[in-house]
């Protein structure tokens, strides 16, 4: 899809929205669409998606057909987007697609296949306890995955530098290394009470 | 002369019994490595079916499923249900409610299988034994929940969880093996 048809879809929606028509929330990606066009470039359609509230454009750029998408925003089905038949996974929990996304990835892995996983997700969500554990882990076992952080610089309305701080540089931790002398629990021996 | 069932060998022998499914992969910490009683459960299947995960919960419940997606029947294991409480975003938000959230577009199946600790002999604490089986019950809006309460339930318990479509949520007694 090119730009322009990314635009009137949305605007499409936001009409509908507007009028009434559709009871429950949208959210709408405006400014987005230059830069995930170039994304999508290196996005097979055989590749899962993973996206979250804000999926329209990733569903349309990933092949879901427009008419389909519409009737599911049509049916208040707007934040959780999902079509099997083009994998593309959408959830409303802030980075809750992460963690499943490694899940699939290193099925794929396992099973010698050659697909990947694209997961899209906020700046605040790029802030999660389990977004780190998500890329830590993909890294660590090199698992086909790329996850992508459209940032915005909010969360809602929170700005995300100012609610967690901006003032980050990593120097909080004191951190060594030893060699246990026990096992983890008790003392290796079995007792009888 | 009539078999004696214990609670244990029977929850071993469950467990060779899911490994005969060549989609079935277990999932979790001290599936490899000793550590817990898990790891005797799990002894008897092949390395190949085992995956040895390291302590995150909501990462191991989340991985599960999106293996699930892609065919498997993860049987997640968390050694403490304590520590399953850790897991309960990907669990209630995602897994039970797939079916609705997906509007029927995908679907994972898989057994989550965890243990309620023993108070005896070694008393390990509150954060380690207690019984939060009603908890998951009522957090839980499809996914059953069945605890293990003899060693008679054990192999029907598993047979009816691989058979069913659908996800289940099986918690063992730690004072029973």
């Amino acid at each position: 899809m090119i730009k322009q048809e990314l635009i009137s879809f949305e605007d499409d929606i936001a009409l509908l929205f507007n009028e009434g028509v559709i009871h429950s929330p949208v959210h709408l990606s405006k400014g987005n669409e230059d830069a995930l066009i170039k994304i999508f470039v290196e996005i097979k359609p055989t590749d899962w998606v993973f996206s979250n509230h804000r999926n329209h454009l990733h569903a349309l750029l990933h092949g879901v057909p427009a008419d389909w998408l519409k009737k599911e925003i049509l049916e208040n089905r707007s934040i959780h987007i999902n079509n099997a038949e083009h994998r593309f996974f959408s959830s409303a929990i802030v980075a809750g697609c992460c963690p499943i996304a490694v899940g699939v990835a290193l099925a794929i892995k396992k099973q010698g296949g050659t697909d990947k996983v694209f997961v899209f997700c906020g700046d605040m969500a790029a802030h999660t306890g389990i977004f780190y554990e998500s890329v830590r882990y993909s890294e660590g076992f090199d698992l086909p995955i790329t996850f992508i952080v459209e940032d915005n610089g909010l969360s809602v309305n929170s700005p995300t530098d100012e609610t967690w701080g901006d003032d980050y540089h990593g120097d909080k931790i004191s951190y060594y290394d030893y060699k246990l002398g026990w096992p983890h629990s008790g003392s290796g021996k079995w007792l009888k009470f | 002369m009539a078999e004696i069932l214990t609670y244990k060998s029977e929850i071993t022998k469950a467990m060779n019994m899911l490994a005969q499914n060549p989609k079935v992969l277990f999932i979790g910490q001290t599936v490899k490595y000793p550590g817990s009683v898990i790891s005797d459960t799990v002894e008897g299947v092949s390395e190949n079916q085992k995956w040895e995960m390291p302590v995150a919960e909501e990462l191991q419940m989340g991985m599960s499923i999106g293996l699930a997606l892609q065919g498997y029947i993860p049987v997640t294991i968390f050694p403490r249900i304590d520590f399953l409480l850790l897991a309960m975003n990907q669990l209630s938000n995602h897994l039970d409610v797939l079916d609705e959230l997906t509007h029927g577009e995908f679907h994972a199946k898989m057994i989550i299988r965890t243990i309620i600790g023993a108070r005896t002999p070694l008393y390990p604490g509150i954060q380690h034994c207690r019984d939060l089986t009603v908890t998951f019950q009522k957090l839980l809006w499809n996914i059953p929940v069945a605890k293990i309460t003899e060693a008679e339930q054990v192999m029907p318990t598993y047979e009816r969880a691989l058979k069913a479509e659908y996800s289940s949520l099986i918690i063992e007694m730690a004072e029973l093996y």
